[in-house]
């Protein structure tokens, strides 16, 4: 079979556990997990030359590699070298960019996603269960989505109940269109949202009378809302309401989805975010949900509530607590760097070792937060201090 | 973490008041008193009146013996006084024990009697000037100049490599001040070791020396007292440090800083690669590269930079086998796997870069690159770039102007053009492979000379 269909074959069964899961949400068998990972490192292997010789120094290869654990994962590094695709590039590929703004002045991280459909039906089931609550149907990755019009993607899906009106204070796809979140977020505004769902945000960032207007809207007519924002975007909002001594108590039943953390941001405390949204619009910690995506991740995770809430995801997202100094699994407490096996990521690099330290608790995975790099000691010049020198004199 | 990380003259009862809470770079909690800004200015009095005293009471000579002997105990391995300070900066740092005495011990070489005996000497001809009025004759008929610090020195430290407190705080002493010193909370304990073996060696100079610490968001008493009362303030540490520093120092008190400056090593045509590797990767793992002389870059001139990259793995695992790396910290770890990472899968995609290292993260060494300037100030991880010529090696680093702290070199070919291009790009220093870490006790530190910013002078006419 060539290439393209072996990954259209394990694509479209994906699609459909994917899918499955949705309308039953029940764990996955550790032998299913292992025989599709294999499958996908399997292709992954013969068809990512760079990916192959990489395996190839550390001594593995499909022969050797006998479960998800031992496959040689992708640090998220290599994404800013080079394109990591089991297909050839096509016109419909979704190419996402990192953001670039861990690392100062280097290179932005590529993504490319050359199967849009396994995407959207490996984000939507999700969202629909941690976010929304399970409450909606779960629409089919061909059902109606933002984003990008989805093409083909023929949807088994039953045409979803809609009883939260969303709003995004993402920057919408079109004006982002290398940001996997605004993807992610058009996408379930238009595969979850009742009518009056809408963005919220322009090129610019969040539209503060906008999103106002639209939470009165959700209080007056009584349909539960649910906010998309980045956690800094929505503390932004939240702070100018305050200061302008605004507040709307939003309908029982509302809920927020914040993403990108607030750990290790100057002057932000996710708690002071979660307080603020329960003050300014009356949504109780529990009902706000913290997202955990990363661009070389096409699945997601998500925590509910106050303090490092517990990350739950799909099955088909498993994730490993390592050593950073070694790469050895840490016992259950330990923190460590994160390596997580996305079946999503069929297409491209099913493994993935993150720059995140999280630990493991109680069964669940806490983000501890994004490694800030080696921290600055001593009387060297600092990486940053170069870039400026370099800045000024070159 | 071991031994009491201040020392307070004026405050006999530091430990019952009230404690800010730091964690050393190895995460070691510790705790400091907390300054009131009464407290701040009882310590500044003592601090003043000792100096004063000893200024009136100990020859010039004294004080360098004291200071050396006292010193010297830290370095000394079999000395209590040794023993503790390698246990403190092992504890401190999380470095291994025979590093944190091999750095205490290249320290030491720049704290001996001849070694400080030789910086005054340079500096100021001899230890008169500092004693009494000099001249009248000779190069300066007619007029006498006398020297000394002022009688209050405050020294700043964020975050350096370790023994420049101790460093620091000697060169206040020699000039006859007293030195008051926020020590870095990355390893504090080091200068109040040498504060108790000062102590114990001459007391009255132990007095001239106090040292703590304090948060970077506390400690605002201390701060404004201290410097306040100081002649003349120090700082040694990063861009954000020093510009914090200079935010709060007056317009009419001499501010010297010591900022952040970068080391870079170079082979030239005819230097015997496995001397110039050997020699390289001893200054390579001096400092775990944190120093400001640490060669982070490395060019081949002339050469096959790959030869030489090979050449330095060898001797860096060499040099990991006789001084042990300390382990590195999570962030640290992430991100020598990260620069790795990307290095291996540029060169993977066809770019001509190679990555040599082992899966224990020990050492690092990447050679080629499209950046040829690109550092990460991680610990044992060199880069190494070919250079056609040192003409063509100063276009590549003239973005580094004013930056650079030492060139080091290995072979003799075009040394001279090396040597004047180190010059035209404001380098401190030149000097062979191998003594890159450990530049002589009268080095022009950050080039300039080391006592002469911290004295005042008069002249009578």
């Amino acid at each position: 079979m060539e290439r393209r269909e072996r990954l259209t074959a394990l694509a479209a069964e994906l699609e459909e556990r994917f899918s499955a899961w949705g309308r039953d949400p029940e764990p996955w068998p550790d032998a299913l997990f292992d025989e599709l990972a294999l499958r996908a490192f399997e292709l992954q292997f013969e068809h990512v030359p760079v990916y192959r010789e990489y395996c190839r120094r550390r001594g593995a290869d499909p022969a050797s590699v006998g479960g998800w654990r031992s496959i040689p994962p992708v640090p998220t590094a290599a994404f800013r070298e080079v394109e990591l695709t089991v297909a050839a590039p096509g016109p419909d590929d979704l190419v996402f960019r990192t953001s670039g703004t861990t690392r100062g002045g280097r290179r932005r991280g590529t993504h490319r996603v050359t199967r849009p459909d396994l995407y959207r039906a490996a984000l939507r089931p999700p969202f629909a269960r941690f976010v929304l609550g399970g409450a909606p149907a779960v629409a089919a990755a061909g059902a109606r989505g933002g984003g990008r019009p989805a093409r083909g993607g023929g949807g088994t899906g039953t045409e979803p109940a809609r009883p939260f009106r969303i709003g995004s204070l993402v920057t919408p796809f079109e004006a982002a269109p290398d940001s996997s979140l605004s993807f992610m977020c058009g996408d379930v505004l238009g595969a979850f949202g009742a009518s009056g769902s809408r963005h919220l945000a322009g090129e610019g960032g969040p539209d503060a009378g906008a999103a106002l207007a639209f939470a009165e809207g959700c209080a007056a007519d009584g349909v539960a809302a649910c906010l998309l924002a980045t956690t800094l975007g929505l503390d932004a909002w939240l702070r100018e309401l305050e200061a302008d001594e605004a507040s709307v108590r939003l309908p029982a039943g509302s809920v927020i989805m914040d993403t990108g953390g607030a750990k290790g941001r100057e002057g932000l405390e996710r708690e002071d975010v979660l307080r603020r949204a329960r003050a300014v619009l009356g949504i109780p910690p529990d009902r706000v949900v913290n997202e955990l995506g990363m661009t070389e991740l096409l699945s997601q995770r998500y925590g509910r509530g106050a303090g490092q809430p517990l990350l739950e995801g799909p099955p088909w997202l498993r994730t490993r607590v390592l050593d950073p100094g070694t790469l050895e699994p840490v016992t259950e407490g330990e923190p460590g760097v994160l390596c997580h096996v996305d079946l999503a990521n069929a297409g491209s690099a099913v493994a993935v070792l993150t720059e995140d330290l999280g630990r493991m608790r109680g069964g669940g995975l806490e983000w501890v937060g994004r490694s800030p790099g080696a921290p600055p000691r001593g009387c060297s010049l600092a990486t940053a201090e170069l870039l400026e020198a370099r800045g000024a004199g070159g | 973490m071991k031994g009491v990380p201040w020392h307070l003259p004026g405050l006999p009862e530091s430990e019952a008041r009230g404690s800010e809470a730091g964690r050393t770079a190895a995460g070691a909690s510790f705790r400091a008193p907390a300054l009131s800004r009464e407290d701040a200015g009882a310590v500044a009095d003592e601090v003043r009146a000792a100096a004063l005293e000893a200024r009136a009471s100990l020859p010039a000579a004294r004080v360098i013996e004291a200071v050396a002997a006292a010193a010297g105990r830290l370095a000394d391995p079999s000395d209590p006084a040794g023993e503790e300070a390698a246990s403190v900066l092992s504890e401190d740092l999380g470095w291994p024990a025979a590093l944190a005495e091999e750095t205490l011990a290249g320290m030491g070489r720049s704290w001996t009697e001849d070694a400080l005996g030789r910086v005054v000497q340079r500096e100021l001809g001899g230890t008169a000037v500092l004693e009494g009025w000099t001249g009248g004759g000779g190069a300066l008929p007619g007029r006498r100049r006398r020297a000394s610090g002022p009688p209050l020195l405050f020294v700043v430290h964020a975050g350096n490599v370790p023994g420049v407190a101790v460093t620091a705080a000697i060169r206040g002493l020699l000039v006859r001040s007293g030195v008051l010193s926020r020590a870095a909370g990355s390893e504090p304990g080091l200068l109040a070791g040498f504060a108790r073996a000062l102590t114990a060696e001459e007391p009255a100079l132990g007095r001239s020396l106090a040292t703590t610490w304090w948060p970077a968001d506390a400690g605002e008493a201390a701060w404004e007292v201290w410097v306040k009362r100081s002649g003349k303030v120090v700082v040694y540490g990063g861009e954000e440090a020093v510009r914090g520093v200079r935010a709060r120092v007056p317009g009419h008190t001499d501010l010297v800083a010591y900022g952040p400056r970068v080391g870079v090593a170079v082979a030239l045509p005819d230097a015997a690669p496995g001397h110039a590797a050997a020699a390289l990767a001893g200054d390579v793992c001096a400092y775990e590269q944190q120093g400001c002389v640490s060669p982070r870059l490395a060019y081949a001139v002339g050469r096959d930079p790959l030869e030489l990259g090979r050449r330095l793995s060898e001797a860096l695992e060499e040099e990991v086998g006789r001084l042990p790396r300390p382990e590195p910290d999570d962030a640290t770890a992430v991100a020598i796997r990260s620069a790795r990472a990307e290095a291996e899968f540029a060169g993977l995609a066809g770019r001509s870069v190679h990555v040599l290292g082992g899966e224990d993260l020990s050492w690092t060494v990447v050679v080629g690159g499209e950046d040829p300037l690109l550092t990460l100030g991680l610990p044992r991880l060199v880069r190494v770039h070919g250079a056609g010529s040192v003409e063509e090696l100063g276009r590549t680093l003239a973005p580094l102007e004013g930056r650079i702290q030492t060139v080091g070199y290995a072979g003799r070919r075009g040394l001279p053009a090396l040597a004047d291009l180190a010059a035209r790009l404001g380098a401190c220093r030149i000097a062979p492979l191998g003594e890159v870490a450990w530049p002589p006790a009268d080095w022009l530190h950050d080039g300039r000379p080391q006592l002469l910013p911290l004295l005042r002078w008069t002249e009578w006419e």
